[in-house]
């Protein structure tokens, strides 16, 4: 059985070994490269216009709305398979407030603004998406937060 | 009695099904560990118990790494009580794609270690999760914008646990 130990000298520190070898390191350049470059294309075509947030039951399109004002919030029913997701869409960002799912981890995620963010909930069918650029107002809210 | 000696395994079968069995039982303890973590994000996971699958792959070979990813999705599911749910079908398919892509890069690279091996793996893990919510669960494409922010951090705790696998694999064999 061939090992891979024996291209690298056995015990090796770890410090060692987190510098990978060269090939490693080409696939780590490689791989970090093509993400970026995929990322960057994402928000290129995601990131203009002004922030709005979808909200979709599988492919079809339920609605979208602009991020509110500040002191607005709107509610969003949005029925998918196993029961009804609510969305919540404030100055902060959006957030889904409730879900019929058991592992809840939509509603755990928290708050999103960030164009390209999404809250997924797979079990009931939805999902949560943000594009467009966040104005000066939501930009200073994201600095609060952060 | 010849009959039965002919069929009994080996001292070296044995020893490597019970090797097999030990990284069965750190990989669903380890499963069930990284269920109980807080997420960093929608299907993000460090991947912890893909440390041991690598091991399974240096030290017993490509077949017991392939059977012990699915078994510890099967029975670290089964404790945690996710088993035929959704959470269910993507950690089974993120575990699929990981491991293929894993054997294929040890068969074809042999240039790379286990930190690259464990670099396409995380990265496998992480498309297949996405590609299989896409046709399944959610069919839209919207779901694709939060890849690359979670590939990277995966390539990073794929990187870490490929370090961290080479490191004990000499060790556990001496």
């Amino acid at each position: 059985m061939a090992t891979l130990t024996a291209q690298h000298p056995s015990r090796q520190s770890l410090r060692a070994l987190l510098a990978g070898t060269w090939a490693d390191r080409v696939l780590l350049l490689l791989a970090v490269v093509a993400i970026v470059f995929s990322w960057q294309w994402i928000q290129a075509e995601i990131g203009a216009g002004p922030p709005m947030v979808s909200v979709y039951h599988d492919d079809m399109l339920l609605a979208v709305y602009p991020l509110p004002e500040r002191g607005n919030s709107i509610r969003f029913q949005a029925e998918g398979d196993i029961g009804i997701s609510e969305v919540v869409i404030d100055e902060h960002g959006v957030h889904m407030a409730s879900s019929p799912c058991t592992s809840q981890r939509c509603v755990l995620s928290g708050t999103h603004r960030h164009a390209g963010d999404i809250i997924a909930c797979v079990p009931n069918h939805i999902l949560v998406s943000i594009r467009g650029q966040s104005s000066p107002e939501h930009a200073a809210f994201d600095a609060l937060a952060e | 009695m010849t009959t039965d000696t002919m069929t009994r395994p080996s001292l070296a079968q044995l020893e490597s099904t019970a090797i097999w069995l030990a990284l069965l039982m750190l990989a669903i303890g380890l499963h069930i560990f990284e269920s109980a973590l807080p997420s960093l994000g929608p299907w993000f996971k460090p991947g912890l118990a893909n440390i041991i699958t690598l091991l399974a792959l240096d030290l017993i070979g490509p077949g017991a790494a392939a059977t012990l990813a699915v078994g510890r999705v099967v029975i670290g599911s089964f404790f945690i009580g996710t088993l035929f749910t959704p959470t269910f079908v993507i950690s089974l398919s993120g575990a699929l794609a990981a491991t293929f892509v894993m054997l294929l890069a040890w068969r074809v690279l042999p240039a790379v270690s286990l930190v690259g091996i464990s670099l396409l793996g995380a990265l496998a893990h992480m498309g297949a999760q996405f590609v299989v919510v896409e046709h399944l669960f959610i069919k839209q494409d919207a779901l694709y914008y939060a890849l690359p922010p979670l590939l990277l951090l995966s390539s990073a705790t794929g990187w870490i646990n490929g370090a961290l696998a080479a490191y004990m694999s000499p060790r556990l064999k001496s």
